[in-house]
């Protein structure tokens, strides 16, 4: 699986070399969004990635909103590509299997993704001399909400499989993950609360309000809940992406776009 | 052990509301070091039976195996297989040939240096060392097809599967890859491949199996099938005129003479005769009327279709 990893990050490191003015966009874009959030800009993270009032919260916010996205997104993207361009069933001849194969590209793409991140968030803090200032337990139900994200990410890449052109119901789940993301669940009480903390992300996005906006101490048992919530989902997604694989091998879909 | 042996493989697809039959009781073997030539009409079920020997479609019906292993049930099976998809690019053109094959070398279970390491040998057996940094979109299209072909050997499969590796190629290109295909031959490499250029697939196969409607309708050692369409006629070619006395002898023996020519339809020991009646007229040419693909194709396309 390593060996996956690395060849899928030095892939997907070329792929960005490649595209010289798409990676230069994607640089002064998220430079542009962490530097006005750093003057004080708040809007410019949109409401939807809002987790307390104060910069670390906004940061935190916003970086989980796009790796959500990124996550949710990113395969479903890629397959609809290589089965336009033609590399699809190439990926499908590897003996890992394509789950193992996407699982490793979408690990990869994560470390490409917070690579830059983090590159720009620090040279940010050196320029303007601003420091974060958050606990690192905040990284635990970001990992978890990221492993939902990722099932959720299965199971669209196994639509996309199926039903190759799925562009518009990819943006529509920009909705449903604002939903996920931002309603506090942890708030209600009874069934509600329980339905609500049954859907993907939404028990570590919980926790992460608690800690950044109100500054509550670090729950382990929330914390597995939201680990555990994470793993089922991204299990389930990749069993539904197994399903989607023997169905479209099957009826024979994946080589046409 | 057979590299390939396929039975009874079947496949159908919804259609409008019915079941399209693909293919219906295909069965194949190839050999090791053998060259298969799968022909038939478009929507014969060529692609789509190679898309079921390489795990990419799930047959109704029926068994694959590569090097003994089936490859819908044991991923593994795969690392004996490599294939280049008609209609597809098969490699990353936003890569370098290097690239492509490390990457893709990986993917098929080597490490990323002998993916490398295999990678450059075959950039520089196929010729393309010195592309070998340039971005794969920018080499011809021959080259692209080359590079593909070295992809899909880079972990060293046991059977080369290639769909229509000449397709949309200048008579150059397909030149090349024609030859390149003749040398893995002749390295030993069991190829199953699909053409619709019958002279690329009699120059090359050492058997041939032709499909129509989803069932195979020939199969044989190229040669074999050649002589068994071949007529029993043979032609001799003479320079000057033959005279009236030789060719009533011929006629007496079963030749008819023509401007310039002898057809014989006789047994093949009475040609000796037939020779002996031009003596001394200068022989150009003794030829045994000699099918070749394209008549055979025609013929048993054209037969299944009056069946």
């Amino acid at each position: 699986m390593l060996r996956l990893i690395g060849i899928e990050f030095k892939r997907g490191l070329l792929m960005l070399r490649r595209y010289p003015m798409e990676m230069v966009g994607q640089l002064i874009v998220i430079t542009m969004i962490f530097y006005g959030l750093f003057l004080g800009a708040r809007y410019i993270a949109g409401p939807t990635a809002q987790f307390g009032e104060r910069l670390d919260a906004l940061v935190v916010g916003y970086v989980l909103w796009t790796f959500a996205l990124f996550a949710i997104g990113d395969l479903s993207w890629g397959l609809m590509d290589e089965a336009r361009t033609g590399t699809l069933e190439q990926v499908f001849l590897s003996p890992y299997g394509p789950s193992r194969v996407y699982l490793a590209r979408n690990v990869a793409g994560l470390l490409v993704t917070l690579a830059l991140n983090l590159g720009i968030l620090l040279l940010i803090q050196l320029l303007t001399g601003v420091r974060l200032d958050f606990s690192p337990a905040v990284l635990a139900p970001l990992g978890a909400v990221l492993l939902g994200a990722y099932g959720i990410g299965f199971m669209l890449g196994a639509l996309a499989l199926l039903f190759k052109r799925i562009q518009a119901f990819l943006n529509l789940f920009q909705f449903v993950l604002m939903f996920l993301i931002m309603t506090p669940f942890e708030q209600f009480s009874g069934t509600a609360r329980l339905a609500g903390e049954l859907l993907p992300m939404t028990i570590g996005a919980g926790q992460l309000r608690a800690l950044m906006a109100r500054g509550e101490a670090f729950d382990p048992v929330v914390f597995g809940l939201a680990l555990a919530s994470g793993l089922a989902y991204l299990i389930v997604g990749l069993w539904v992406f197994d399903c989607a694989v023997r169905a479209a091998k099957e009826r024979g879909l994946l080589g046409g776009y | 052990m057979s590299v390939l042996v396929c039975e009874n493989l079947q496949k159908s697809f919804p259609s409008r509301g019915r079941s399209t039959r693909a293919v219906q009781g295909v069965s194949l073997r190839v050999e090791p070091g053998e060259v298969l030539a799968f022909l038939g009409p478009n929507g014969a079920g060529k692609t789509t039976t190679i898309k079921m020997i390489a795990g990419l479609v799930r047959p109704d019906a029926g068994t694959v195996r590569v090097a003994g292993r089936d490859p819908h049930r044991d991923p593994w099976a795969l690392r004996q297989l490599g294939a280049v998809l008609e209609g597809n690019r098969n490699v990353y053109w936003r890569l370098t040939p290097l690239e492509n094959l490390e990457y893709f070398g990986v993917l098929r279970g080597l490490s990323a240096a002998e993916a490398r390491h295999r990678g450059r040998a075959l950039l520089e057996r196929f010729d393309l060392t010195d592309k070998q940094n340039a971005l794969t979109q920018q080499l011809s299209r021959g080259m692209q097809q080359k590079l593909a072909i070295a992809v899909s050997l880079v972990h060293e499969p046991s059977l080369l599967l290639l769909d229509e590796p000449t397709l949309g190629l200048d008579v150059e290109a397909a030149e090349t890859v024609k030859q390149l295909i003749h040398e893995l031959a002749e390295d030993g490499q069991a190829i199953v491949f699909t053409t619709h250029h019958l002279d690329v697939a009699q120059q090359l196969s050492h058997r041939v199996a032709i499909i129509r409607e989803g069932r195979i309708v020939a199969e044989d050692h190229t040669d074999a099938l050649l002589v068994r369409f071949s007529g029993e006629q043979y032609e001799i070619e003479v320079v000057g005129k033959i005279d009236a006395a030789r060719r009533e002898r011929l006629r007496a023996l079963g030749a008819e003479p023509l401007d310039g020519r002898v057809v014989y339809l006789g047994a093949p020991e009475g040609l000796w005769d037939v020779l002996e009646a031009l003596r001394p007229l200068p022989i150009l040419r003794v030829e045994k009327d000699r099918a070749d693909l394209t008549e055979v194709f025609l013929k048993l396309i054209r037969e299944e279709e009056r069946a």
